[in-house]
C-alpha cells in the first residue's frame, strides 16, 4: 500500500453569497486520500466543486468543516503563518497559464521564486538551478529574460509546472492545466507530467472537465457531482463499467474523434441546479432517469462494486442503475 | 446549390508598430471554401489558424487594423465585398447570422431576451409587432424554453450559460437566415448542456435548411455533427472534405497529427513531443507554411504546395498528400491505440 | 529553421522612429514632452539664457516696458523680468518634483496596504485620507506654512502631504482589483510572504495608474506653491519665483505696467498646460483599449 500524503474527510465548503443565510454549498461532504507516486483524477462539470477542493486542500481557502491530513499532520486549522513554510512540499498548477504568471515578471525570475523563498538560493547556485528546471520542462533557456507576454500557451503552462516542481513537493494539485491549450501541446504537457510523477513520486491531484484526459493520466478516477464523490473507480473502469447515472451521462455526452464511433447517448433532461438550492437527498435525483422515491429524501450511501471501486446510487443495491440509451 | 462560396480570401493585420515600422500580418492566406444549402460545415484548428477570422471576413465584422486585401466572397449570388455598409447591415443579422462564444456577453444585459428577439425581427424583417412577438415565442420554444411565455421577461443575467445560448440561437433564427455560423458555440459550456445545443443545432438546421459554419478546436463535435470539414492551419485551409474522408483517411500530416493528439489515440511515452512555436504571421516561411514543424517535409516543402485532389470532394495542400508514404510515415510515429472499447452496453 | 535577417539600423534612426511612433499613439503626450522639455532646459541651462543677473537691480531702470535690452521689461526694482521669468523655471520643477516624489513615497505603500489588506486598516486610512481632502487646499497649505515657517522646504512638505491621498486612492483601486486575480493566488500558492506580494507582485502592476498620475499632480504642485506665493506665503521677493513676481506685479497692473504680472503668468500657464497635456497622453498610451491606426 503506498503512502497517503493527503487525506480529507468530509471536507465541508460554502461561500456566503451576501444574501443572509444562503450560501454557495461548492463542497458537501469529500473524502478523499491522494498516495505518493499515484494520480487522483477528479472530474466533474461546473458547480462540482472539483476546483474549490484543490484551493481547500493546500489551504488557500479554509474549509467550512471537515479535516485534511498532509504527511501525516492535520493541517485543517493550523494559522496562514504555520502553512507558509509548508508550501515547499505542496504546489499547485492553475488552468490559464497567462493569468498564473505575473505579466511583470521575468520568466526565469518566476521560476526561481520558489527557491529564493523556501531555499533562500541566490547567485549563480539560483542561476544553475532555474536553468536545470527549465531544461526538465523542454523549455528553452532563452526565454528565461523574456515576459510571459514573449511565449506560446504551451510554453507558459511548462513555466507553471517548473515552478511548481523547484522545491521538489510531495503534493501537486493541477486545476485544468491542459484545457486552455492546444489539442496538439496538450499531449506533451501531460507526458511532461507523467515523467515528473514517476521520477519525483509526488502524489497528484488531476481537476478536469474531459474525460478523455481524465482517464490517459490518471491512476483513480473521482466523479464530482454538486460537491460530492458520486463514484470512484480505478482508471479503465471509467470508459467500461461506469457505474453511477451521472457517470454514464458523462460519458454519453464524451464525443469521440472517430465519427464511425457510435454514440451511446440518452439525454439527459435540464441542467445543473445551482449549488446555492442544492436539491434534497440525492443531488441528481431531479435529472436521473432511473431515479425512485427514496432518491428525493435520502442521501444514498456508498456502494462497493468491486476492488477499488464504488458509487453512491440507490439503485445500484437494486441492480438498476444502468440507464438504457435511445438507439 | 451553391449558398457560399469563398475564393482565395486574404485578410491582413497592417500597422505601424512602436518603432513606426510597418507590420503586416498575414493571418488569412488565400482561404477558398463553398457551402450548400442544408450541409454542416466544420472549421477546425488551433489558437492563431484563423477560424474565427474567417468567419469575421465573411460577415464583414472585421475592426482595424484588420482588412481584406484580396478575394471574392460570393453569397446568394452578391458579391459581399462589394456592398455598402448599410447593404451589408440588411445581410448580416437577416440573411447571415452569427452565433458566438460566451452567450452573456452578446446580450444586451439591459433588456428583456423576449424583447432582445422582437427587436431583431423588427430590425430586418418589420411587420406588426404582433407577429414580432408571436414569433419570439415560437422560437423559443424551438430552442427549448418550456414555458416561453413567462421566460421572455428574464433578464439575460439571470439565465445559465447553456440557456444563455439558446437564447442566442433563437435570436440567429429569427430571420430565417440562409446561413448560420456559430463560432465556438459550446466551448466553456458543461459537456451535458454541450450536447443537448448541439442537437438542438442539427435539428434546426435540417428544419430550416440552412447552410451552416460550425467554428471549433474540439474535433469530436467535428466527427459526430459536421458532414464537412475544413482544417486550417496558419491562415490557409490544409484539408478539406467529408467527414469520413478526412478523419478516416486524411492526406495531410498536419491534419494527421492533430487526429493522434486525441486522448484517445494518444499513448504516453511513446516518443518525446518537441514545443514547437505556433508560427509567426509576421514572418511566414516560402512554400508550405508547416514544413517547420513537419516530419515528411523535404526540399520540395520550399515551394507553395497546390491543392491535391484525392477524391472527389477531398483535396489536401501538401506535395505528397496522394502518395502512400504520407500515410504510414506519419501514423508510425504515434502509437494508436486499437479500437476504443465500447462502453456498457 | 526559418529565419529572415533584420539589419540594425544606426542608433539615432532608431531612436527617431521609436519618437514618431511614440508620437502616433499620442500627439497630446508628445506635445507635452516638448513643453515640459522646453521648460527643463531653461531651468538647467539657465546662465546660458539669461542676459542679466536675476536678482540684482538696476536703479536706474525701474519698471521700464519691454525694450531690446530688456525684452521683458523690468520690475518695481529694477530687475530683469525675462532673466527672472527664466531663473523661475527653477523653483517650478524645485519644488514639484520633490512634492511629487514626497507624495508618491508616502501614498504608494499605504494604497498597497490598505488595498490588500482591506478591514479595519483600510476604512480607518481611507476616512483619513477623506478628511484630508475635504479641506480646500490652499487654506490647509497657507495654516501649514503660516505656522511652521516660510521656508521653501516647509512649502514642499505640505504640498507633498496634501497630495499623497491622490496616490494612495489610485494605488488602492488597482490593488483592489488585483488581489483576487489568479497571479497573486499563484503568488500566494508558492508560498510568498505578504511583504513580497506587496512589493513584488502588487506594486509592479498597480503603479500605471499612479506614474499617469505624476505629471498631473506635478502641475498641481506647480500651481499651488505659485498661488501660495502669491498669497504671500513661502516664497517671497526678491526671490525669482513666479507666483511671488505675480504677487508684485499685480499692484502694478492698475497702473499700466503689465508686463511685470503677465510675463510670469503666461510662464506659469504653460508650464502647467504642458505638464497636464504630458499626463493626459500618458493615460492614452496606457490605456489597452487605444485605437490603432494603420
Amino acid at each position: 500500500m503506498t503512502d497517503v500524503i493527503l487525506s480529507a474527510k468530509n471536507l465541508v465548503k460554502r461561500f456566503p453569497t451576501g444574501k443572509a443565510n444562503s450560501f454557495v454549498n461548492a463542497v458537501n461532504g469529500v473524502d478523499l486520500k491522494i498516495r505518493r507516486g499515484q494520480v487522483l483524477g477528479m472530474v466533474g462539470e461546473s458547480g462540482s466543486g472539483k476546483s474549490t477542493i484543490g484551493r481547500t486542500i493546500l489551504r488557500l481557502t479554509d474549509p467550512t468543516s471537515g479535516e485534511i491530513n498532509f504527511a501525516g499532520q492535520d493541517i485543517t486549522k493550523l494559522s496562514p503563518g504555520k502553512i507558509r513554510p509548508m508550501r515547499k512540499d505542496m504546489q499547485m498548477v492553475f488552468q490559464d497559464p497567462w493569468s498564473a504568471l505575473n505579466p511583470r515578471m521575468k520568466v526565469g525570475d518566476l521560476i526561481a521564486e520558489p527557491l529564493k523563498i523556501h531555499f533562500k538560493m541566490r547567485g549563480s547556485e539560483c542561476v544553475d538551478h532555474t536553468e536545470h528546471l527549465a531544461k526538465r520542462v523542454n523549455l528553452s533557456v532563452d526565454f528565461l529574460n523574456r515576459t510571459p507576454n514573449a511565449l506560446s500557451g504551451g510554453q507558459l503552462q511548462r513555466v507553471c509546472i517548473a515552478r511548481a516542481i523547484a522545491t521538489n513537493p510531495k503534493l501537486i494539485v493541477l486545476d485544468e492545466p491542459t484545457s486552455s491549450l492546444d489539442l496538439s501541446v496538450r499531449a506533451g504537457i501531460l507526458e511532461l507530467l507523467q515523467e515528473i510523477r514517476d521520477e519525483t513520486q509526488a502524489g497528484f491531484l488531476f481537476i478536469s472537465h474531459d474525460l478523455g484526459t481524465i482517464k490517459l493520466i490518471s491512476d483513480e478516477i473521482a466523479v464530482l457531482y454538486l460537491g460530492r464523490v458520486v463514484e470512484q473507480m480505478p482508471k479503465e473502469k471509467l470508459f467500461e463499467a461506469p457505474s453511477h447515472p451521472y457517470s454514464q451521462a458523462l460519458l454519453s455526452a464524451h464525443l469521440p474523434s472517430d465519427p464511425n464511433e457510435k454514440l451511446n447517448k440518452f439525454t439527459l433532461a435540464g441542467e445543473i441546479p445551482s449549488p446555492i438550492n442544492l436539491p434534497s437527498g440525492c443531488a441528481f435525483h431531479q435529472r436521473c432517469p432511473v431515479a425512485i422515491e427514496d432518491c428525493k429524501t435520502s442521501v444514498p450511501k456508498n456502494e462497493i462494486i468491486s476492488q477499488g471501486h464504488f458509487a453512491s446510487c440507490a439503485q445500484i443495491a437494486h441492480g438498476k442503475n444502468i440507464i438504457q440509451r435511445d438507439s | 446549390m451553391t449558398l457560399l462560396s469563398v475564393s482565395n480570401l486574404k485578410t491582413h493585420f497592417i500597422f505601424r508598430d512602436i518603432d513606426n515600422q510597418f507590420r503586416e500580418a498575414k493571418a488569412l492566406n488565400k482561404v477558398s471554401l463553398s457551402l450548400d444549402a442544408g450541409r454542416i460545415l466544420g472549421i477546425v484548428g488551433e489558437t492563431g489558424a484563423g477560424k474565427s477570422l474567417t468567419a469575421q471576413s465573411i460577415c464583414g465584422l472585421l475592426r482595424p487594423p484588420a482588412k481584406i486585401v484580396g478575394g471574392t466572397i460570393q453569397f446568394d449570388g452578391q458579391d459581399l465585398l462589394s456592398l455598402s455598409e448599410d447593404e451589408l447591415n440588411k445581410v448580416r443579422g437577416a440573411d447571415i447570422s452569427m452565433v458566438v462564444q460566451n452567450p452573456r456577453s452578446s446580450l444586451d444585459p439591459l433588456t428583456r431576451i423576449g424583447d432582445q428577439l422582437v427587436r431583431i425581427h423588427q430590425t430586418h424583417t418589420g411587420g406588426p409587432i404582433k407577429t414580432s412577438r408571436r414569433k419570439a415565442i415560437e422560437m423559443m420554444e424551438a430552442v427549448g424554453f418550456s414555458d416561453p411565455e413567462q421566460r421572455k421577461n428574464a433578464w439575460p443575467h439571470e439565465l445559465s450559460g447553456g440557456m444563455a445560448q439558446r437564447v442566442l440561437i433563437a435570436m440567429a433564427l429569427m430571420n430565417e437566415p440562409k446561413l448560420l455560423i456559430a463560432d465556438e458555440p459550446t466551448t466553456g459550456l458543461d459537456v451535458t448542456v454541450q450536447a443537448q445545443i448541439l442537437d438542438l443545432l442539427k435539428d434546426l438546421v435540417s428544419q430550416f435548411n440552412m447552410a451552416t459554419m460550425i467554428i471549433t478546436h474540439d474535433l469530436g463535435i467535428v466527427a459526430h455533427y459536421c458532414d464537412e470539414v475544413a482544417v486550417m492551419f496558419a491562415g490557409e485551409i490544409i484539408e478539406q472534405g467529408s467527414v469520413q474522408d478526412v478523419f478516416l483517411s486524411s492526406a495531410h500530416p498536419y491534419t494527421q497529427s492533430l487526429l493522434a493528439s486525441t486522448p484517445e489515440k494518444l499513448r504516453l511515452g511513446s516518443k518525446a513531443t518537441v514545443t514547437r512555436s505556433p508560427p509567426d504571421l509576421f514572418n511566414l516561411p516560402q512554400g508550405c507554411l508547416s514544413q517547420d514543424r513537419c516530419e515528411i517535409s523535404t526540399e520540395l516543402c520550399k515551394t507553395t504546395p497546390p491543392f491535391q485532389k484525392i477524391s472527389r470532394l477531398h483535396s489536401a495542400r501538401c506535395h505528397f498528400a496522394n502518395s502512400k508514404e504520407t500515410q504510414s510515415k506519419v501514423n508510425m510515429e504515434v502509437d494508436i491505440e486499437g479500437s476504443r472499447k465500447t462502453p456498457n452496453d | 529553421m526559418h529565419r529572415t535577417i533584420i539589419e540594425k539600423k544606426p542608433l539615432l534612426t532608431r531612436a527617431l522612429n521609436r519618437f514618431r511612433g511614440i508620437s502616433r499613439l499620442s500627439p497630446t503626450a508628445t506635445a507635452g514632452v516638448i513643453i515640459i522639455l522646453f521648460f527643463a532646459v531653461l531651468a538647467i541651462f539657465s546662465t546660458a539664457f539669461m542676459p542679466h543677473d536675476p536678482v540684482s537691480s538696476y536703479t536706474d531702470r525701474i519698471l521700464k516696458p519691454p525694450s531690446a535690452d530688456h525684452w521683458f521689461g523690468t520690475d518695481g526694482n529694477g530687475m530683469d523680468v525675462f532673466s527672472r521669468v527664466i531663473y523661475g523655471a527653477k523653483f517650478g520643477f524645485g519644488i514639484a518634483i520633490p512634492a511629487v516624489i514626497l507624495s508618491v513615497v508616502i501614498g504608494i505603500p499605504i494604497g498597497l496596504i490598505a488595498g490588500f489588506r482591506g478591514g479595519m486598516l483600510d476604512e480607518v486610512l481611507m476616512r483619513f485620507f477623506d478628511g484630508l481632502r475635504v479641506f480646500p487646499s490652499i487654506i490647509l497649505a497657507l495654516a501649514v506654512v503660516a505656522a511652521t515657517g516660510q521656508s521653501l522646504i516647509n512649502v514642499i512638505l505640505v504640498l507633498g502631504v496634501l497630495d499623497s491621498p491622490v496616490f494612495a486612492r489610485v494605488v488602492r483601486s488597482e490593488v483592489l482589483a488585483l488581489r483576487n486575480s489568479i497571479f497573486v493566488e499563484s503568488a500566494i500558492a508558492a508560498g510568498n510572504p505578504t511583504w513580497r506580494i506587496l512589493f513584488v507582485h502588487l506594486l509592479p502592476n498597480s503603479i500605471q495608474g499612479a506614474m499617469a498620475q505624476t505629471a498631473v499632480r506635478a502641475a498641481w504642485a506647480v500651481r499651488i506653491s505659485a498661488t501660495l506665493a502669491f498669497l504671500g506665503v513661502g516664497i517671497q521677493a526678491p526671490t525669482p519665483e513666479w507666483g511671488a513676481m505675480i504677487r508684485q506685479g499685480a499692484e502694478f497692473m492698475i497702473t499700466g505696467q503689465w508686463w511685470v504680472a503677465i510675463f510670469p503668468g503666461v510662464a506659469l500657464i504653460f508650464l502647467v498646460f504642458g505638464l497636464n497635456l504630458f499626463g493626459d497622453g500618458i493615460q492614452d498610451i496606457l490605456d489597452p483599449r487605444r485605437r490603432v491606426e494603420k
